[in-house]
């Protein structure tokens, strides 16, 4: 019994020192992953041009960031380009991770677009409509159905890859678990405390996205079945 | 004339779709374009809105040449309406927002007079009761009903049909071709692909076969029908009609 209650006290003590660091964990994913957002966006955009030069230069892009690993993108972000713009830990690891993701984003945004059939912009020009136009009031909302669900998989997976960006001295959630370790030497208590506490994150992101997804279903679809 | 199509050519690579198409259409004349697939019959028809760029030729649209200028191509879209094959009715919006749409944003419709002018044209097409409802929980035949009223919703001085009925099962078919019968009573100038052969004869004023891209044979429906001049579309009709 006294083993137990040890053990849990051991517990309580690593939760009460990591907690401070959880607020860095979610600020670096949700400040990243608005960047990759609108850079995924954008970029998917620009793959469908039809400018040619844009669809090569754009997709160089993506083949580049999907190609190198993201710790590798830290490093380089926070010591090559950091030094030159004097970015700080935090400002280079939401860049890191915002690009990183952004190339992932865009091929999931252009495969949404792509998804749409010819036959929905026929008929939206041939209403009279421009093509931005069609692309708001026709194509973009029949994408998002598509476009939803793995973006909330990017999502939850760069909560967990914001554990990365403790390399370069961010102190978040991992780096907080590897301060209270080098201080007092408990190994598996630690990471099973900080395992825990990313886990009740993801989960709750996870049941986040479910209740927006329901909340913003797109009509029409199961109206069938 | 408010159709005009002179020697137009559309050609994907070195295949000439539509090869030199002249043709001329009169306000009110309702015009079915009969061939066997792969005629050009439904690329022609495209052409005239712009849906596919011509390759050389002339096409004016009630006094508008129809060239690569946008303006010109925007402005011909607002007097032409189209009913494809498919029916492409857009699958995320309820019935009345699928004819609202356009209303308000090409035409800067009020939402309020919009909806009206949209049930206006549902009740015409016998579905006002389905304007809450998705095009996924409806039938083909009503699904391509809602497509003829939409186009019809922004006021078009002439109606193209695309196939209407080849995608819909057999029993819905006299539907949506009681819709088209009515449309052309009221004097709406159509150009019609169809393999129909009942429908060119009761509404169609005049009939265009084709065949290879080409026109082979035109003039009065019932004329054609009955007496073909030509072998290429005596062939034709003994194989639709048998």
């Amino acid at each position: 019994m006294d083993w137990v209650s040890q053990q849990l006290q051991i517990l309580v003590e690593i939760l009460k020192f990591l907690a401070p660091a959880v607020p860095a964990t979610i600020e670096v994913t949700l400040l990243s992953f608005l960047l990759a957002l609108i850079l995924g966006m954008l970029v998917s955009i620009l793959r469908i041009s039809r400018f040619a030069p844009l669809r090569w230069l754009t997709k160089a892009y993506v083949d580049v960031i999907r190609g190198v690993p993201l710790l590798v993108q830290i490093f380089f972000i926070y010591f090559g380009l950091g030094r030159v713009l004097n970015l700080d830990r935090f400002l280079a690891g939401v860049i890191a991770i915002g690009v990183c993701y952004s190339a992932y984003l865009a091929e999931i945004i252009r495969a949404g677009i792509q998804s749409v059939s010819r036959g929905q912009y026929e008929a939206a020009l041939s209403l009279g409509m421009t093509f931005p136009q069609t692309m708001r009031h026709v194509i973009f909302p029949q994408a998002l159905r598509v476009i939803i669900p793995p973006t909330a998989n990017e999502f939850i997976a760069s909560l967990k890859d914001s554990s990365l960006v403790s390399i370069i001295g961010l102190r978040e959630l991992t780096r907080a678990g590897r301060e209270y370790y080098s201080q007092y030497f408990v190994d598996f208590q630690t990471w099973l405390v900080v395992g825990l506490i990313y886990l009740a994150l993801t989960l709750s992101l996870a049941r986040l996205v479910a209740w927006l997804e329901k909340k913003y279903k797109v009509l029409g679809y199961e109206a069938a079945h | 004339m408010i159709v005009q199509a002179k020697e137009v050519v559309k050609k994907f690579g070195h295949l000439r779709a539509v090869d030199s198409v002249t043709c001329a259409v009169e306000k009110g004349e309702v015009i079915v374009i009969l061939g066997p697939s792969g005629s050009g019959k439904s690329t022609f028809l495209r052409c005239l809105n712009g849906l596919e760029k011509i390759d050389s030729g002339e096409i004016i649209i009630d006094g508008i040449k129809l060239d690569h200028d946008k303006s010109a191509i925007h402005q011909v879209r607002q007097k032409i309406g189209i009913v494809f094959q498919q029916f492409n009715l857009f699958p995320h919006l309820c019935v009345s927002d699928n004819l609202t749409l356009a209303q308000s944003v090409v035409l800067g419709r009020e939402k309020k007079h919009a909806e009206e002018i949209a049930q206006d044209y549902l009740g015409k097409v016998g579905l006002k009761e389905k304007n809450k409802n998705f095009p996924a929980q409806l039938s083909g035949g009503q699904q391509q009903r809602v497509a003829i009223a939409r186009a019809l919703c922004l006021n078009p001085q002439i109606m193209l049909f695309d196939e209407p009925t080849s995608a819909l099962d057999p029993e819905m078919i006299g539907e949506v071709l009681e819709v088209m019968k009515n449309l052309a009573k009221e004097g709406m100038t159509m150009l019609v692909v169809t393999h129909e052969l009942g429908f060119a004869s009761e509404v169609a004023n005049r009939i265009i076969f084709m065949d290879q891209g080409k026109i082979v044979e035109e003039g009065e429906a019932a004329e054609i029908l009955r007496n073909p001049r030509q072998e290429r579309t005596k062939l034709f009709l003994s194989k639709v009609l048998r």
